[in-house]
């Protein structure tokens, strides 16, 4: 329906003498007369196109690995205002200015971009709008040519990359100064005090000592973890000659682990003590795996469990059943819905990033406890922001400044990773 | 009666399993012997088909084939590169080049470093942080998109995160020790621990109990009402 | 050569792939998903190296008549089965070409009547378990045990109608204080505060191992012990 004036006015004229002709004449209407009205109605109303977006931006888009283009417009002044309209834009392309044009894609009306995520890199485009209200349209004009490209890098993630950079070089600082000599305090962790003691108690006791390196693969940077710790622990194993059952769920795991155990028994000078079998495969399945632990729980009734690694619903299962034996269970992970049931059930719990601190704190050496003041400054680093963001923010909403409110809102973006 | 075999199975497997609860058994040790030998078998077969024939034998065959007939080098030639490190990982059963399977899991544990460094630095680190910043007082404010602090309550409970994220960060710190001030601080970072742990604990219990509900009702209302209709 | 071109390929690898995240361009830009692809072509090929040590450990258990000898024989007998069904597709109704798991199918039976059944068992024993530990945790004994305990309780009563019926009366001023409330406080609250000091620390535990496993001072699963 038009809702100018004019076609209105226009149309109720029309209307009455229609009407007029109806109520004048006895016969009944004739339809063909009902089309030709209809026709003159549509041809006496003059054809209303909608005021035409303007282009606003047509660029490539930044930090992607190209293909896409970013087109954007200012609204039809028809568009929610004027006339309102306004129904939709089309995107038209070409790879030249004269044409041919094809549409590769539309937005519906308030919408000011498109992403054209079909383009060829290096190949130049052209795009205009079309401003699109029912049957009628208008052009915007055409773009200067744009082409889409690969970017090397991704100028949106610099603040991440910054981020990363500063925690990076003070851990390797650390490290770096840690060996030079420099006497470093660490505060004790119970379940790494306790691993000692745990494989002493196995020893005393002639039973084994169960190894869980957690259900996933070595994909998995906790999987990684719990093996270094392993390969710490192995060696103390390898020293007090205890035995060790290390049942795992995935083949590139059980390669691993042996390699690490084997190492572990040469370096303590007992290559002898190890077999092959100390490591063996059960089943990919998570609930199949604990069934098998379980039933090695409870026939070979280990004295010391040690879950350490990446752990689902699973976590609980072996826990309670290795305290239902009596075991000293010393756990381990950063999964953070599985960290309650450790912490419930087993006697020591290390908890996220003590995972994967434990094996440099097992190894004792000055690098790798080096690597830990590091971590130690990236806290502090969060920390730091945590507070100055929180602070910016508070004092902008209490003093209603505008400056500082923006320069809070940039302070914050920093750290948004997008 | 109404004798399905393989609602009987299920049953069979289902009490088995239950079986644990009172000790281990005979009952426990089949439906576990089973269980690992099926599921093993399904691992692989799945492996097998996913991994082996759609992304290895279907990228590659098209690829050496394109290599051997026309010459041509094509993308899929990089899926060798992965079947040479998997060849190589076989190698470990012959003992004089064991050693060489080492190399295939440098990679994996090289690539799982870098690329999970990048992946927690942002959803673990920096995304937190951003989330953590927040006003903690003040009048109604449009403060950059973060929900304005409305009421004392609300600024009161920002306050709170804000304080139960900080100490629970100076209870991780390993180069100081818990002591003073210092050790005050961490002792209430591990009371926000607990909270923590204490509320998903109870959060998932009730997941927990409907999973015992479902296999309660298809022992009684699938298997034990099966047997009298 | 044994131990340092090992270490070489971790440090290059971890390398490009922490910078490639910053490097959209091709190929940088998807080595994210090569790798994993890459990763489970591999993995394909270490089952071998698992399957064939699962065959063997109970092979010898059944030769040497260990305890428990029958139900390797069990093992044994479902883990051929099984691999026999799903990849010669026995019985399996759109015949070779099928989906593994077609319905009728030989693979897709045991899936369902005895592998299913299985698995959701091993799951409700959660149930119990969940039961012995939250028992074994009433008998709190300390500060720390306490708070963990009070906590669970809100929360597990505010996710059911009971929580509610307890404290309908409170209304007005004192409606925070009503069970349901007073759960999404915690999860909102202290248990987000919570939440988050753990991820960062995650974070800072990720990114300090990974460093020390790229530049080669953590080597334990290479095998090497450190000099």
């Amino acid at each position: 329906m038009k809702h100018s004036a004019s076609s209105t006015f226009a149309f109720l004229f029309l209307f009455l003498i229609f009407t007029g002709v109806l109520f004048a004449q006895d016969e009944p209407i004739d339809s063909a007369m009902v089309d030709s009205v209809a026709t003159a109605v549509e041809e006496m109303v003059p054809v209303n196109p909608p005021k035409p977006a303007q282009l606003d931006i047509v660029q490539d888009n930044p930090g992607d690995a190209g293909s896409s283009i970013h087109v954007s417009w200012i609204l039809s002044p028809d568009d929610g205002a004027g006339d309102n309209d306004v129904t939709s834009y089309i995107i038209y392309r070409s790879e030249s200015p004269t044409g041919p044009f094809e549409a590769v894609g539309s937005a519906s009306r308030g919408l000011v971009e498109f992403e054209d995520a079909t383009t060829t890199d290096g190949i130049e485009y052209y795009y205009y709008v079309e401003t699109v209200a029912g049957d009628d349209s208008a052009r915007s004009s055409i773009s200067r040519p744009i082409k889409s490209s690969a970017q090397w890098f991704s100028t949106k993630d610099i603040d991440t990359f910054i981020i990363g950079l500063m925690i990076s070089l003070s851990v390797i600082f650390f490290i770096f100064a840690a060996q030079k000599g420099k006497e470093l305090y660490l505060r004790k962790i119970a379940g790494l005090e306790a691993v000692d003691e745990a494989i002493g108690r196995a020893t005393e006791m002639g039973r084994p000592i169960l190894f869980i390196p957690g259900i996933l693969d070595m994909d998995d940077v906790q999987t990684v973890a719990g093996i270094t710790i392993l390969g710490r622990i192995a060696k103390t194993i390898a020293n007090y000659d205890t035995k060790l059952n290390m049942p795992v769920s995935r083949s590139i795991v059980m390669t691993t682990a042996r390699e690490t155990v084997k190492q572990a028994y040469v370096a303590a000078g007992r290559p002898e003590g190890y077999s092959d079998d100390m490591v063996h495969y059960l089943t990919d399945e998570q609930f199949g795996y604990v069934a098998a632990v379980d039933g090695i729980m409870v026939r070979e009734k280990p004295a010391t469990c040690f879950y350490l690694g990446a752990f689902f619903a699973e976590s609980l299962i072996m826990a309670e059943t290795g305290n239902s034996i009596g075991a000293i269970q010393i756990a381990g992970t950063a999964m953070p819905a599985q960290l309650p049931f450790f912490v419930a059930a087993c006697d020591y719990t290390l908890i996220g990033e003590e995972l994967f601190a434990a094996s440099a704190y097992l190894s004792g050496e000055p690098k790798q406890l080096g690597s830990l003041k590091g971590q130690d400054i990236g806290k502090m680093i969060a920390m730091a922001a945590i507070l100055i963001g929180c602070g910016l923010f508070t004092v902008a909403s209490i003093t209603n400044s505008e400056s500082l409110l923006s320069l809070a809102n940039t302070f914050r973006s920093i750290f948004s990773a997008s | 009666m109404n004798f399905d075999i393989g609602i009987w199975i299920a049953a069979f497997l289902t009490l088995g399993i239950m079986s644990f609860l009172y000790k281990d058994n005979p009952w426990y040790k089949i439906s576990e012997a089973i269980f690992i030998g099926l599921s093993a078998g399904y691992w692989f077969v799945s492996l097998f088909w996913q991994n082996l024939v759609s992304k290895l034998w279907d990228n590659l065959w098209p690829a050496l084939d394109a290599l051997f007939t026309r010459g041509e080098f094509t993308g899929g030639l990089l899926y060798l590169i992965a079947g040479i490190l998997g060849l190589m990982m076989l190698m470990r059963l012959v003992p004089q080049i064991g050693w060489i399977s080492r190399w295939p899991l440098a990679l994996v544990v090289g690539a799982t470093a870098g690329l999970q460094f990048i992946n927690y630095l942002v959803s673990n680190g920096v995304i937190q942080v951003y989330n953590t910043i927040t006003p903690l007082f003040g009048p109604v404010s449009e403060a950059g998109g973060i929900a304005p602090v409305t009421d004392v309550w609300h600024g009161l409970g920002n306050a709170l995160i804000l304080v139960g994220t900080f100490t629970g960060l100076v209870y991780f710190f390993f180069s100081k020790e818990h002591k003073g001030f210092f050790g005050g601080a961490a002792r209430v970072g591990t009371w926000f621990l607990m909270i923590t742990f204490g509320a998903s604990f109870g959060y998932t219990v009730m997941s927990r109990m409907s999973l015992l509900i479902g296999r309660l009702d298809f022992l009684v209302n699938t298997w034990i009402t099966g047997i009298f209709t | 050569m044994k131990r340092t071109v090992p270490l070489a390929i971790t440090f290059i690898v971890g390398t490009v792939l922490v910078l490639a995240d910053f490097i959209p361009h091709k190929p940088f830009g998807n080595l994210g998903d090569d790798f994993s692809l890459y990763f489970d072509i591999i993995a394909v090929f270490a089952f071998l190296l698992g399957g064939g040590n699962l065959i063997r450990v109970h092979l010898t258990k059944i030769n040497r008549k260990r305890p428990d000898w029958q139900f390797s024989i069990v093992t044994l007998v479902g883990f051929v089965v099984m691999l026999a069904a799903g990849i010669f597709k026995i019985s399996n109704p759109e015949g070779i070409q099928g989906d593994v798991a077609a319905i009728g199918s030989l693979f897709n039976d045991l899936y369902m009547y005895i592998f299913t059944p299985l698995q959701a068992s091993m799951f409700a024993l959660l149930a119990f378990f969940v039961g012995s530990a939250s028992y074994r945790a009433f008998r709190a004994k300390n500060i720390e045990a306490t708070i963990l305990l009070i906590a669970a309780f809100i929360i597990l009563l505010g996710r059911t109608p009971f929580g509610l019926w307890l404290t309908e009366g409170l209304t007005g001023d004192l409606a925070f204080l009503q069970i349901p409330n007073l759960a999404n406080w915690v999860m909102d609250v202290p248990n987000l505060a919570g939440q988050r000091a753990i991820m960062i620390g995650i974070a800072l535990g990720v990114i300090s191992m990974s460093l020390r496993v790229i530049l080669g001072v953590e080597r334990t699963y290479l095998g090497q012990d450190s000099d």
